[in-house]
């Protein structure tokens, strides 16, 4: 059965609906009626007639039409009565939000199995417990309870978010926004009593508008088939993962957020190598990560063409591509030739390329013709264009872009925060070209692309 | 035990009797005979049951030998005092057979002892460990590191998802931080590293071919300039 009705459900019983500011239930609902929900909205409470303006049943046997999918966030202890009642309707679908599961072990772990038995016995698919639920950016539908006020909702685009934590897809929708990167789907599964990551990835590979999949795992839910469905997904697309519960302490954290035990961490290295997964440390890492497998696509090889105007960073970036095991390889003699018939000697011609601060825009421009348009030689660029020289403009990240383009090869730019080079980074970004604020950053954003290229060729 | 289409038929015959008999950690001499019906180099072993069986069995492989308690008292044998290496002569086999079996006798009094296993005592070298682990969530895998102390204290071993291909054991040899040690560090000859990769490549196959195998490992296999050999192996099924 797909899980289409868990992104775009024609209509939705939001059980124990209420106005109350306190309950999370009103957030689910002023949410999705802020974001313009299409879908049929069909409030469920005995205790009231109408709330938000909506015609409010007592229950879900009273609602005539045919209802999609059932959001549950009221105690835990009532859940199964709901997941009955609804099987007797004919309702498919339930996204469970509360907690009280198997994430508190006892009690609650045999009332995980319960409703585990209801939803198989009674044919219901099911996301979560304990979990945020869904977000999809394009049917404007999520059940998330946050209000968007305080954790902004992103815009719409091509990364799709997977996680067992539902603070760490909050913490990464916040971000995203912040940083301008789209979104086609979030999914917070929390305990994972049904649908987990292997089904996500299955159903993301025909998803045309999720492109790249960042993924927050502590555990995995069946670990060939996550291999099988990751494998799939990254011949066309990638995979970011973040790992948690790496160590013996993490492990344990592990088993108490959301009822996983985490397995061995150098087996989930070698899953994702074979799986053709990116794997990344920290949320920044993750950021950076899914970035510039949006913007740009995996490097060919290794050898690294850095360009700058200013010699301190390209030498640093330098630095870093060696730690990293990225080639900064020396520029051949043929373009070489070229570029010193059209540059005065100062510049520095072998890798990195240092124009000095006496240069400007359209040198940039001439350096990645010879360099990168011309001749074949690099397989990828970091360029570093240090904005405060009078001769350097805004029309920089025009020329850059336009060559990049041309050469066919992934580019990436280095430029640190600052008030103004903010707006000239937001020229990049508009025109295709990641932007990243350290050299540290921008080196490791280039080693996922050459990483990438890398698994691709095995 | 459903027959299989594999190239491990003799193997699965060894593991079969294991099974058969009801247990789940192989004898020292059993492990040696799946990882050499396998394909894997071994040196010439032979076990045996009396001290005039021994002395004729190290007389043919020639001198030195190793002497290795065969007990499924005593499956971490030299913690028994159940292994001598550098055997020299046929006075050395018999004093030492007789040894070992008192040094058993001592810690385990009512100990069902299989035999000695002979093994001819190969030159020093570098050492590494290969091995397989069946994992619950992702399978049939394989591991690979240096020996020793590299492995005991820093953790020095690369996984992967069995099986692999020779490319991709080639990417695991070069993939440890010790590497240098296998590939001429120093002045050092450069060892047999594509006769490495290929034991990996068979381990890896050898544990997600055969589903009855939880954990296989050669540990050590020595790596020569030319050639490898597993001296001793560790096979359990479940």
């Amino acid at each position: 059965m797909t899980l289409e009705k868990f992104f775009n459900p024609e209509s939705v019983a939001v059980i124990g609906a209420t106005e109350d500011p306190k309950n999370i239930t009103s957030t689910i609902i002023t949410n999705l009626i802020e974001m313009g929900f299409a879908g049929k909205l069909v409030p469920v409470n005995p205790h009231h007639d109408e709330v938000f303006g909506l015609k409010c049943y007592p229950s879900l046997p009273d609602i005539k039409e045919q209802v999609d999918l059932t959001v549950i966030s009221i105690h835990s202890d009532y859940v199964p009565e709901v997941l009955e009642q609804q099987a007797v309707c004919g309702i498919r679908n339930s996204i469970i939000i509360s907690g009280g599961f198997a994430e508190l072990g006892g009690k609650g772990v045999e009332l995980e199995e319960r409703i585990k038995n209801i939803c198989r016995d009674k044919d219901i698919r099911l996301i979560g417990p304990n979990c945020i639920g869904v977000l999809d950016n394009y049917s404007n539908f999520s059940t998330s309870f946050l209000p968007w006020t305080k954790v902004k909702r992103p815009e719409k685009g091509t990364l799709g978010i997977l996680s067992q934590s539902g603070s760490y897809v909050v913490a990464m929708m916040d971000m995203l926004s912040l940083e301008g990167i789209g979104v086609s789907k979030v999914v917070s599964y929390g305990n994972r009593a049904d649908v987990g990551e292997s089904e996500l990835i299955e159903y993301l590979t025909n998803d045309e508008l999720t492109h790249v999949i960042g993924i927050y795992m502590e555990s995995v839910d069946d670990g060939r088939r996550f291999i099988n469905a990751s494998s799939n997904f990254s011949k066309s697309k990638h995979i970011v993962a973040l790992k948690a519960g790496r160590h013996d302490s993490g492990i344990e954290a592990a088993k108490s957020h959301t009822g996983a035990i985490a397995g061995r961490y150098e087996i989930y290295k070698a899953a994702f190598r074979k799986s053709g997964i990116v794997e990344v440390n920290g949320l920044e890492e993750f950021m950076d990560a899914c970035k510039v497998l949006l913007m740009q696509k995996p490097a060919k090889g290794n050898k690294v063409l850095v360009l700058t105007n200013g010699g301190g960073f390209g030498v640093s970036v330098s630095d870093m591509c060696s730690d990293t095991g990225l080639d900064v390889a020396h520029t051949p003699a043929g373009i070489r030739e070229a570029l010193s018939e059209k540059f005065p000697e100062y510049f520095i011609l072998k890798n990195p390329i240092d124009m000095t601060g006496s240069s400007g825009d359209e040198d940039y421009g001439i350096a990645m013709k010879s360099a990168l348009v011309d001749n074949d030689f690099f397989d990828a660029a970091i360029i570093i264009p240090l904005m405060p020289p009078p001769t350097m403009t805004d029309g920089v990240a025009g020329i850059i872009s336009q060559r990049a383009k041309e050469s066919g090869k992934p580019v990436v730019i280095c430029m640190v925060s600052g008030i103004y080079t903010e707006k000239i980074k937001a020229k990049f970004e508009e025109k295709g070209l990641p932007v990243f604020p350290s050299p540290e950053r921008c080196v490791k954003a280039m080693s996922v692309l050459v990483e990438r290229g890398r698994m691709n060729g095995c | 035990m459903v027959a299989k289409d594999t190239k491990f038929k003799d193997a699965l015959k060894v593991i079969g009797n294991v099974q058969a008999s009801g247990r789940k950690i192989l004898l020292p001499d059993e492990a040696m005979d799946v990882i050499k019906l396998s394909g894997i180099f071994t040196p010439a072993y032979a076990l045996v049951k009396t001290v005039h069986e021994a002395s004729v069995e190290a007389k043919t492989m020639g001198f030195p030998v190793v002497l290795k308690i065969v007990s499924q008292d005593a499956l971490h044998k030299s913690d028994v005092g159940g292994v001598v290496i550098g055997v020299e002569n046929e006075k050395e086999v018999e004093r030492n057979y007789n040894e070992i079996m008192n040094n058993l006798f001592k810690k385990v009094p009512d100990a069902d002892i299989m035999g000695i296993l002979v093994e001819k005592q190969m030159p020093k070298t570098t050492e590494v460990i290969v091995g397989g682990i069946r994992d619950e969530q992702f399978g049939a895998t394989v591991m690979f590191g240096l020996g020793g102390i590299f492995v005991e204290l820093f953790k020095d071993v690369v996984f992967r998802i069995a099986p692999v291909t020779k490319t991709e054991a080639l990417e695991m040899i070069k993939e440890i931080k010790g590497y240098s040690v296998l590939n001429g560090y120093r002045g050092a000859e450069r060892l047999d590293i594509q006769q490495l990769a290929r034991t990996v490549v068979t381990v890896s196959e050898l544990v997600s071919d055969i589903d009855e195998i939880k954990e296989v490992e050669l540990n050590p296999l020595l790596v020569y300039t030319e050639g490898v050999t597993a001296v001793d192996a560790r096979v359990i099924i479940k």
